[in-house]
């Protein structure tokens, strides 16, 4: 093809309101829209609109106009419209679908007022709602039952989020560490793979706070002594919780993507005093109970008490970042 | 005269300084566009014709703040598309207030009113609702019904709360001055602080191309709907560039005045023409081949251009170097007249 000829689909290329195919002389080809061009080379964004690249004119050999040409879709539009308004029902995002709401699901009261903290709103019974850069967040303490499937049908969230303490299983792990799930596995059971593209977009989110990847075992009863939990590690789980396969199942079943990110309360080589050891919505009476059993039990009930808050801050900074980089994340699909 | 006194005196300010400092170009509003989808589809506007993958695109917070730290200008227009469809825009405007930028925040208000929530008064951020006429006008511009009375809800929801809100008005061939000077009035009725107006950009892309203003047509339409001006009406313009606009006085357009910033980078050379995109701001400044437009040039695409991206800036800078100009823009201030 002649120069004169490359350069007259170059202009037309960067005129062009939709993608072009570009091939190049070694036969391969490209897709992209062409957003600038010199007397060199032109740029184009691909198809995600994220890369550039920049193609020297010298190496093209021909450009054919695939992608549909949005000006004149946006003309045609008009020209059959003409003099016909859309009605007043219109929905006001127009084209563009409500983003719809985050929903967190936490188990317990006292996982629930860091994520109220988080969002700087209050909690009203064991509710929260509140917007975090724009973005509508609910949160809810479902207990370590089977809220979750109620919750995510009530709800019509675009993403869940499980979110919570846990118990860590890797030696490296210490209180106030975070876990972002790659899979949730039912002790002795199946597994789930938590979906890519929210948790990647979490993983770069909470870069710079002290967080693994990695899977997370759900049990049935919490697990209380090292020895428990050096066999749930068994399997290679960084961390233990009750309720995250649960949530993660809920959501999957309803086509909704789903993340789950655990703070740590109690390392691998400490246990949980016996009351810890079920799951109750207030912990407040038998703590108060088992710290007058004697002074060691007080102790360690005051060492409890610092390790959770270390890890209800750990949340509350981690939901921080994480709602408005998923917001983002989203609208770049 | 509706610019209030404290904005007048911090541009004031940063003129002086690019003036001792000897610039020959520098930045008076940043054109930031976060994002190009919108919730309407305007018969005139040539701004939203891109694939779905690229309309869903948008800038990111730092992007918006680090295009405005580079460009320095002390107001920033926040356009688009609909820049409310942006799911962190309050946290956009909120950024730049705290750098004490000027932000005009454009918006066709269908989603204003469910979004003042996530926004703070201040003196630093304004609504600037689009708004091109008195109802049927509007509505038959922006192509849906309903439209004027949701934007006027939406105003006077945020004027309860505290917030600045000015209207800004495209026009096109066919609008009616009578009808025009009457919204005027129901606009300051409303309570807004001032209006803007702006002959219809004649956008590439647009699917009307009928109906843009040509340079004779703007004169007398603007002749006519801004002579005698009534006491009570204030626009957030400079009353020079209003003169201008009406043929009163002449300038020659200057592109770099108002920089555009989008997802392809600095746009070159101004927010109506895309004649390629610059990586930086300094790149734009230096490296745009500016003797290549405005009228002067004779590029055929400036001839008719009026469009206040280009001319204002134009209008405000004679006002600071020219001591008669100066003159004329106190004189208008104080009289009301143009
Ligand atoms: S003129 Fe504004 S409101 Fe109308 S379609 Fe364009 S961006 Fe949207
Ligand atoms: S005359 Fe108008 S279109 Fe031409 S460079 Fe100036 S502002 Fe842009």
């Amino acid at each position: 093809m002649t120069e004169a000829r490359i350069a007259e689909l170059v202009d037309r290329a960067f005129d062009y309101r939709g993608y072009v195919t570009l091939r190049r002389s070694d036969g391969s080809e490209l897709v992209g829209f062409v957003y600038d061009r010199s007397a060199a080379h032109l740029d184009l964004l691909d198809e995600s609109a994220t890369r550039r690249t920049r193609i020297p004119l010298a190496e093209i050999a021909d450009i054919a106009f695939t992608g549909e040409d949005a000006a004149r879709k946006s003309q045609e539009i008009w020209e059959r419209r003409k003099g016909k308004p859309e009605p007043r029902e219109t929905p006001a995002h127009g084209d563009w679908a409500d983003p719809g709401k985050v929903l967190v699901l936490v188990a317990l009261e006292h996982e629930l007022r860091s994520v109220a903290r988080a969002l700087g709103a209050a909690r009203r019974g064991s509710v929260v709602r509140g917007r975090l850069s724009g973005g509508e967040v609910v949160a809810l303490a479902v207990g370590v039952g089977g809220g979750a499937r109620r919750a995510v049908a009530e709800e019509h969230p675009r993403l869940v989020v499980s979110c919570g303490y846990s118990g860590g299983l890797d030696p490296a792990l210490r209180p106030g560490d975070l876990v972002l799930a790659t899979t949730v596995r039912r002790a002795g059971g199946d597994a789930l793979a938590a979906p890519e593209s929210p948790r990647l977009a979490a993983a770069a989110a909470l870069d710079g706070l002290r967080f693994l990847q990695g899977g997370l075992v759900c049990a049935t009863s919490a697990a209380a002594s090292p020895e428990d939990k050096r066999a749930l590690a068994r399997d290679g789980a960084l961390a233990v919780d009750m309720e995250s396969y649960l949530v993660a199942q809920a959501a999957g079943e309803a086509g909704v993507p789903w993340l789950a990110l655990r703070a740590i309360v109690d390392p691998l080589d400490s246990s949980l005093p016996p009351f810890a050891r079920e799951a109750r919505p207030d912990y407040f009476w038998p703590a108060l109970r088992y710290a007058f059993s004697g002074p060691r039990a007080a102790l360690r009930l005051v060492r409890l008490g610092r390790d959770a808050s270390r890890a209800g801050a750990a949340l509350e900074a981690a939901l921080r970042r994480l709602v408005p980089a998923l917001a983002a994340a989203e609208a770049h699909r | 005269m509706a610019i209030p006194a404290g904005q007048m005196m911090a541009v004031g300010r940063y003129l002086l300084k690019q003036r001792l400092a000897r610039r020959e170009r520098y930045p008076l509003v940043l054109m930031l566009e976060p994002l190009f989808r919108c919730n309407l589809s305007c018969t005139g506007c040539g701004k939203i014709q891109y694939p779905v993958q690229l309309l869903r695109r948008q800038l990111s917070v730092a992007e918006c703040v680090s295009a405005s730290d580079e460009c320095g200008a002390p107001i920033v227009s926040v356009a688009g598309g609909e820049p409310l469809l942006h799911p962190q825009i309050a946290d956009i405007a909120r950024a730049l207030v705290d750098r004490r930028r000027f932000v005009y925040l454009c918006t066709n208000a269908i989603l204003l009113e469910r979004k003042l929530d996530e926004f703070e008064p201040s003196k630093y951020l304004s609504f600037s609702v689009h708004m091109d006429g008195p109802r049927a006008e509007h509505d038959h511009s922006v192509c849906r019904e309903g439209v004027y009375d949701v934007a006027v809800k939406a105003i006077r929801a945020a004027l309860d709360r505290g917030f600045r809100v000015t209207t800004n008005s495209t026009l096109f061939e066919g609008s009616d001055p009578e009808r025009m000077r009457h919204f005027f009035d129901d606009m300051m009725e409303l309570g807004v602080e001032g209006m803007m107006v702006s002959p219809g950009y004649s956008y590439e892309k647009a699917p009307d191309q009928e109906h843009f203003l040509r340079r004779e047509r703007s004169h007398q339409l603007f002749a006519r709907m801004l002579g005698s001006p009534k006491r009570s009406w204030s626009f957030n313009q400079s009353p020079l560039f209003l003169q201008f606009l009406m043929g009163k006085r002449d300038f020659e357009c200057t592109p770099w005045g108002n920089p555009t910033y989008n997802i392809f980078g600095w746009q070159r050379p101004c927010y109506l023409l895309q004649d390629g995109y610059a990586k930086s701001f300094r790149e734009l400044m230096e490296e745009t081949d500016w003797p290549s437009y405005g009228r002067k040039s004779g590029n055929p695409r400036c001839q008719d251009c009026m469009v206040h991206c280009g001319f204002e800036p134009s209008a405000v800078r004679a006002a600071f170097e020219s001591p008669q100009a100066m003159a004329g823009t106190v004189a208008s201030m104080v009289t009301g007249r143009l």
